[in-house]
């Protein structure tokens, strides 16, 4: 069973002669325990995609589907209930709320889920250890490197215990190192817990470490390549 | 000029919703104080009318000391001749002498004090309503003719009613004893308590006859159209007479002086009240003056990058708050012009407030018109503009400290 | 959820106001003035109103009188009643009520060499007025009266003025007595009161109870019974016992006694409560903006809350729940500096003497005083909250329809 299908999913902007089709028919099967990359030239319609698939937005036509749901058919509330418990988000920046510490910003989300405080201090700890952050725990965003804060980020994302975790341009904002190291991170989550990536990058590095590479431009998918 | 009007302009409308906000902060109080300081100053209007048209007018002549201490004796000898020339002068909307003493008023079973005032029935309506106040029976008939009216509290002690007879006591003005026995024509109702339940009028000439007082009197009550004429009303009573050292014009200031200082008590804790208001309507402001500042420090390094000098940004910043001031200012007083025009036609009322008024023994109490000064409407509108404006540039004076390469580098 | 989730969401609201402490502190201090001035305003009106209803009761109200049933309408000799049966005096004597005692009543004139005045004679037990009314506090010049056989008379200060005559002098006192004669005794002049108002010092002039009863030969007769009780919320079921122990006579609280104090009571209320909803207004605009520049500036992280699965009520929460923290604060803030303003600087009221006269008029007295209750801070603290949250619903509501994706992507 797949974790995500887009059926001919469309999204246009703007509206007449200005109307831009950020997806164009784009016909998609994500299976579970996937490590996907979408990769190509910004304005490709990556973004769009991932957020299509996070439910931060809706397409103009076509259906969408996350782990036996019909995205494009919620409302709101039932949206932010998703994303609350089937997927976590890492973003290329800005990913953590800047007046909570590390530790808070992870629990933030187990918070939402309505979790014990008690057991949100454990899962938070356990997690920032798992991400490598231990000792960090009480720094506040600004007090953290770029690759630190993604892993802050990682954490977050993890907490939940997501099907799917998305990633907009992870590494844009980091060094090489630091990029590797990250990335070294992802792909031992999806290895050790089955969890789904979908990442969506213009880097060399993060490609390379897909399984399935996905290429885009002018809003389709033009190659889907199997790695490794 | 013209461009950095129209850059200041613009500005002003990138947060719509802040601008708005902030000139409708300006407009709220400037309708307040716009309508509120004349409708305050209408209101004492209306208290000193009030106290003054039921028996004081605007102005009285009298005998030196016989405000503070009213002896029978202290009379203005010519009274009436005196009367008669400014009245001739048809100078005055009313004019009236009067006389007046303290007697005990006795009916078959009761006796009661009262203050018992001769006036002349023809004239007396020109600068008193008590004429037009007479709830049962008439008013006095003419000048010589024996009879009384009373006020209702003192009818109702009395127990007397219209057509009874009242026995009257007191001392006439070369010491003798004074008697009359005289019938009730009328009960008037003033809704003062001082003066329904102490006040009993008779006609001039009759009290001039049971007092002894020859042709004398002890007060000349004059009216002019309304209070605020009273200042003319007074020059022009003092240069007609000039030539008399044996009489002094008093206004309503010493004629009633609880109320110039109960105004003053309102008008001090109004003023104390207003700007109070004002400071917490320029808190209000100043946040969004200061935010809308930071948040363009970037923007002012670029100009400044640009060869701006840190002058010229802190005056576009000073035209874009006065701008603003000004669009709130004038909706505000678009509003509050509505406001008075409608109060002025109308009149308003106050749930309540003739009981109030009553306490206060302001009879006959009506409406309060606002009251049309240019004074009173400025004052407002340019307090506010002056204190928002200044609270602007509390945020406009950091600009002169920028450092463009440091301003350029702030989120 | 919303139970467990409010401590980290309180963290968030709490360190995002210190983001800009500046913004902060300024609205902040514009809540806490408007509250500051709403519990000032309140304590001054309650104050007035207090002031004005102590010196109503110790104006020889009390609490409660009870009367013969046509004594009120028609204050004369006729319309007395007899001492306090047993019954009756079982009530009297019950733990409610703190002083009572029994006045006799009579319309009269008082005469000095020079002058004539209506007064109303009281004749009193000296020693039962005692915390009852001001005649209880010793006079200021002389002595006071003491005993109900003291046969010299106690006149007020201003009183003396007017009819020319101090301590030591006689006047004569005119009334009728109980066979409707007009009865004069001579009287020495003891001691000298001094009232708030002016008008007290005039309408009253006091002697021993029996002195009175004497001179119109009312034997055992009295006017009224006057009492003040310890607690005025139990005087409606006291005044009941009253009526129940004496059906003959009529038993009225100060509310009946005094319906005009009553009205003006109310007409404050009314007036303090339009007061604050302006004051209101005023720092409302202040919120609201700065709520709204809170949430503009915060779109992408509120898009981020937004990606994490927050639902759109909970952020309408979270932005209520800044400005409810802010709106606590201020209160709080505003509580504590009113509370120390009143009772702490201005403990000993403020003086108003140097405007007496105008304070006369509106019959309070020359010292301002400052009370606050408990239900006005709550109403203020309860108004404040609950329409300081309903102005920032719009910010909130604002930043919860963000499309989460708009508010990432923005820069």
């Amino acid at each position: 069973m797949p974790t995500v299908t887009l059926k001919s999913v469309r999204k246009t902007f703007g509206e007449g002669e200005l109307a831009v089709n950020a997806l164009n028919n784009v016909d998609l099967e994500i299976n579970a325990g996937g490590f996907i990359c979408l990769s190509g030239p910004s304005g490709s319609g990556k973004t769009t995609l991932l957020n299509m698939v996070g439910g931060l937005d809706r397409p103009s036509s076509g259906e969408i589907t996350v782990i036996d749901k019909r995205v494009d058919l919620m409302d709101k509330g039932e949206l932010a209930e998703m994303r609350l418990h089937s997927i976590g988000f890492v973003f290329q920046a800005y990913n953590l709320i800047p007046v909570l510490t590390a530790r808070e910003n992870v629990e933030f989300v187990i918070q939402l889920q309505g979790m014990s405080a008690d057991m949100r201090h454990r899962k938070a700890s356990d997690i920032l250890n798992e991400v490598g952050l231990d000792g960090l725990e009480d720094r506040k965003p600004a007090e953290l490197s770029g690759g630190q804060q993604q892993r802050v980020a990682v954490a977050r994302a993890l907490v939940s215990e997501p099907a799917l975790i998305l990633a907009d341009e992870p590494t844009a904002n980091l060094d090489s190192v630091t990029a590797q190291s990250l990335m070294d991170l992802l792909r031992h989550l999806n290895d050790d817990r089955g969890i789904t990536f979908l990442i969506a990058t213009h880097d060399k590095l993060v490609m390379s470490h897909a399984r399935r590479l996905l290429q885009m431009q002018d809003g389709q998918i033009i190659n889907d390549i199997q790695q490794r | 000029m013209g461009i950095v009007f129209r850059l200041a302009w613009r500005n002003l409308w990138r947060n719509r919703r802040r601008t708005w906000l902030t000139a409708g902060a300006i407009a709220f109080s400037t309708t307040l104080l716009f309508a509120w300081v004349p409708i305050q100053f209408g209101t004492y209007d209306m208290m000193i009318n009030a106290s003054l048209k039921v028996f004081p007018g605007h102005a009285q002549i009298q005998r030196p000391g016989y405000l503070a201490k009213p002896k029978i004796q202290n009379a203005i000898t010519d009274a009436e001749l005196l009367t008669k020339s400014l009245r001739d002068t048809n100078q005055y909307a009313g004019i009236s002498a009067r006389a007046q003493s303290f007697v005990l008023l006795s009916s078959g079973s009761r006796s009661y004090g009262s203050q018992v005032v001769g006036v002349e029935p023809e004239y007396e309506g020109g600068t008193s309503t008590i004429p037009t106040l007479v709830k049962q029976g008439r008013y006095l008939s003419g000048i010589d003719a024996q009879e009384i009216v009373v006020g209702s509290a003192l009818a109702r002690n009395l127990k007397i009613t219209v057509g009874d007879e009242v026995t009257l006591l007191g001392g006439s003005k070369d010491g003798s004893v004074a008697a009359a026995i005289l019938p009730v024509v009328g009960i008037f109702k003033s809704g003062s308590n001082d003066l329904d339940r102490f006040f009993s009028e008779i006609p001039l000439r009759t009290f001039q006859e049971i007092f002894a007082m020859g042709n004398t009197a002890h007060s000349i009550t004059v009216t002019s159209r309304n209070i605020e004429q009273q200042p003319q009303l007074l020059a022009q009573l003092a240069r007609a007479l000039a030539k008399r050292d044996d009489i002094v014009v008093l206004g309503w200031e010493e004629l009633i002086p609880g109320m110039k200082e109960a105004i003053q008590v309102d008008k001090t804790g109004g003023f104390i009240f207003l700007g109070i208001l004002i400071a917490i309507v320029v808190f209000s402001i100043l946040n969004t003056f200061l935010v809308s500042v930071l948040e363009r420090i970037r923007e002012f390094g670029l100009m400044l990058a640009l060869g701006s000098r840190p002058k010229q940004i802190a005056g576009l910043l000073m035209l874009e708050s006065g701008l603003l001031t000004l669009l709130g200012l004038i909706i505000g007083v678009v509003i509050g012009s509505a406001l008075v025009y409608w109060a002025n036609a109308v009149g308003l009322v106050y749930p309540g407030m003739e009981e109030l008024v009553e306490q206060f023994g302001l009879p006959g109490l009506s409406r309060i018109y606002p009251q049309i000064k240019l004074f009173n409407f400025l004052l407002g509108p340019v307090a506010i503009f002056v204190c928002t404006n200044l609270a602007a540039w509390i945020p406009i004076l950091r600009i002169r400290k920028l450092e463009p390469v440091a301003a350029m580098r702030t989120i | 959820m919303i139970a467990s989730s409010l401590p980290l969401l309180g963290t968030l609201g709490w360190r995002n106001l210190w983001r800009h402490p500046r913004r902060t502190l300024i609205i902040l201090f514009a809540i806490t003035l408007g509250v500051w001035f709403m519990v000032i305003s309140a304590a001054m009106m309650i104050g007035l109103i207090e002031q004005q209803l102590n010196d109503t009761i110790f104006n020889l109200t009390g609490h409660a009188q009870i009367h013969h049933p046509k004594f009120r309408d028609d204050p004369a000799i006729e319309h007395s009643m007899p001492l306090p049966n047993k019954k009756l005096l079982e009530t009297l004597d019950g733990g409610e009520v703190t002083q009572w005692s029994v006045r006799v009543r009579l319309p009269a004139i008082v005469m000095s060499e020079r002058e004539s005045r209506g007064v109303t004679l009281v004749g009193i037990d000296p020693t039962r007025e005692i915390g009852l009314s001001f005649i209880g506090n010793p006079v200021v010049e002389g002595r006071s009266l003491e005993s109900i056989e003291d046969n010299g008379i106690v006149i007020g200060q201003r009183m003396a003025e007017k009819l020319e005559t101090r301590v030591g002098k006689r006047i004569v006192i005119m009334l009728q007595d109980k066979t409707n004669e007009v009865a004069d005794r001579g009287f020495r002049i003891v001691g000298l009161f001094k009232a708030e108002l002016e008008a007290t010092e005039t309408a009253y002039v006091f002697t021993g109870l029996s002195t009175a009863q004497t001179l119109v030969g009312m034997a055992n007769e009295i006017s009224e019974i006057s009492l003040v009780t310890r607690s005025r919320e139990k005087l409606d079921p006291l005044v009941a016992d009253l009526r129940k122990a004496a059906p003959q006579f009529e038993s009225l609280s100060w509310q009946e006694l005094e319906p005009l104090v009553v009205t003006a009571m109310a007409v404050y209320e009314n007036f303090i409560f339009i007061w604050y909803l302006i004051i209101f207004v005023a720092m409302a605009f202040g919120l609201t903006n700065t709520m709204l520049m809170a949430v503009f500036e915060r779109t992408r992280e509120i898009g981020l809350l937004q990606a994490l699965g927050m639902r759109p009520r909970s952020i309408v929460g979270q932005v209520m729940l800044e400005s409810l923290i802010l709106l606590f604060l201020g209160v709080l803030l505003g509580n504590l500096i009113g509370w120390l303003t009143t009772d702490i600087i201005l403990r000993d009221g403020v003086d108003l003497s140097a405007f007496a006269r105008g304070t006369e008029q509106f019959k309070i007295g020359s010292t301002m005083y400052f009370i606050w209750r408990l239900e006005d801070l709550l109403t203020i603290d309860v108004l404040v909250i609950v329409l300081g949250l309903l102005a920032s619903l719009y910010p909130a509501v604002k930043a919860a329809r963000y499309a989460p994706v708009e508010a990432i992507a923005g820069n």
